[in-house]
């Protein structure tokens, strides 16, 4: 048995704005259920989508990372971190977010520019050029995994935060008002029987 | 936005590798503490936008990583070094399975 709602008159009107609010409550209740369900299913398929994304980093980085021996082994492990250092190519991200099922998910890409000649032509070696290109494929994979992964973050702490609030209509929320309803009910038909047999007695007395 | 960088803690290969590719905050880490606190500068500086750190140095520092990727910006992201990927990335994937739907299940 829960908590009857505390400061509740036993009124005909009290009855009736108890009746909405349950209404109210239940409707909450099947929209959020509702909600929770296609937030679960968004986020197995973000699930999925997450795999394919990390499997591309590790083979774009595992590329990525053979050129960079291939590219020490041509110039000196120093020469290659000096190059890298001085390197003018740059790099931006630009973050935007979307809404997905109210849910704020932000839409990462990385704008990448290259200068003509990033870096001294003379003394590098061209193994260098294909090791920059491939970490910079690296990188685009990178920062579409980073989007996914926070996408799946996100979601994930809507449908905690929607399950914790279904539970609460559940278990908390509809049995009170219900609880406080019957007892709504129950009071007014009492009175309702006394007030007939109060009825009845006067009528004896006056006959 | 201004959250438009990129920094990468990593060590000597995956800096040098990803300095070419355009990102200008990379720190090399040799030791738990210079992580902690490079981690913690990054996700304190407003300019960062995603944060990129090898799993290695990862496991050494799972604790504050946890801790910081409650918040939404800056993102971080684990990425397998040279010598391959460790696996320390599903753990995490799971960990967040496992409290959005309430079940362990194999992904």
């Amino acid at each position: 048995m829960s908590k009857i709602l505390p400061g509740t008159k036993t009124t005909r009107m009290e009855l009736l704005l108890l009746k909405n609010r349950k209404r109210l409550a239940e409707r909450g209740h099947d929209l959020l259920k509702e909600k929770r369900d296609s937030l679960i299913m968004e986020f197995f398929n973000a699930i999925a989508e997450i795999k394919e994304a990390r499997q591309e980093v590790e083979s774009t980085l595992r590329d990525a990372f053979s050129a960079l021996t291939q590219a020490k082994m041509i110039m000196g492990a120093s020469r290659v971190a000096e190059f890298a250092s001085s390197s003018k190519t740059s790099v931006n991200l630009s973050i935007s977010t979307r809404s997905m099922m109210g849910v704020r998910v932000p839409i990462m890409s990385a704008e990448q520019n290259t200068p003509e000649i990033p870096y001294s032509l003379l003394d590098s070696s061209a193994k260098l050029d294909t090791m920059a290109s491939k970490f910079q494929i690296a990188l685009k994979a990178i920062v579409r995994l980073a989007e996914i992964e926070s996408t799946v973050k996100r979601l994930a702490l809507e449908i905690e935060r929607t399950k914790r609030r279904v539970s609460a209509l559940e278990t908390v929320v509809i049995p009170r008002l219900e609880a406080t309803t019957r007892f709504v009910k129950l009071a007014l038909e009492e009175r309702e029987r006394e007030d007939f047999f109060r009825i009845k007695m006067i009528r004896d007395l006056i006959t | 936005m201004a959250s438009d960088k990129i920094a990468v803690i990593g060590d000597r290969d995956t800096v040098t590798g990803f300095q070419m590719a355009g990102v200008r905050m990379c720190t090399v880490s040799r030791s738990q503490e210079v992580t902690r606190s490079t981690l913690i500068d990054y996700f304190r500086n407003p300019d960062v936008g995603l944060i990129i750190i090898t799993e290695s140095l990862a496991k050494e520092v799972e604790d504050t990583i946890l801790e910081i990727s409650e918040a939404p910006i800056p993102v971080i992201l684990l990425v397998p070094d040279r010598t391959g990927t460790t696996g320390a990335y599903e753990k995490l994937l799971r960990e967040l399975v496992r409290r959005a739907v309430g079940i362990d299940i194999k992904i």
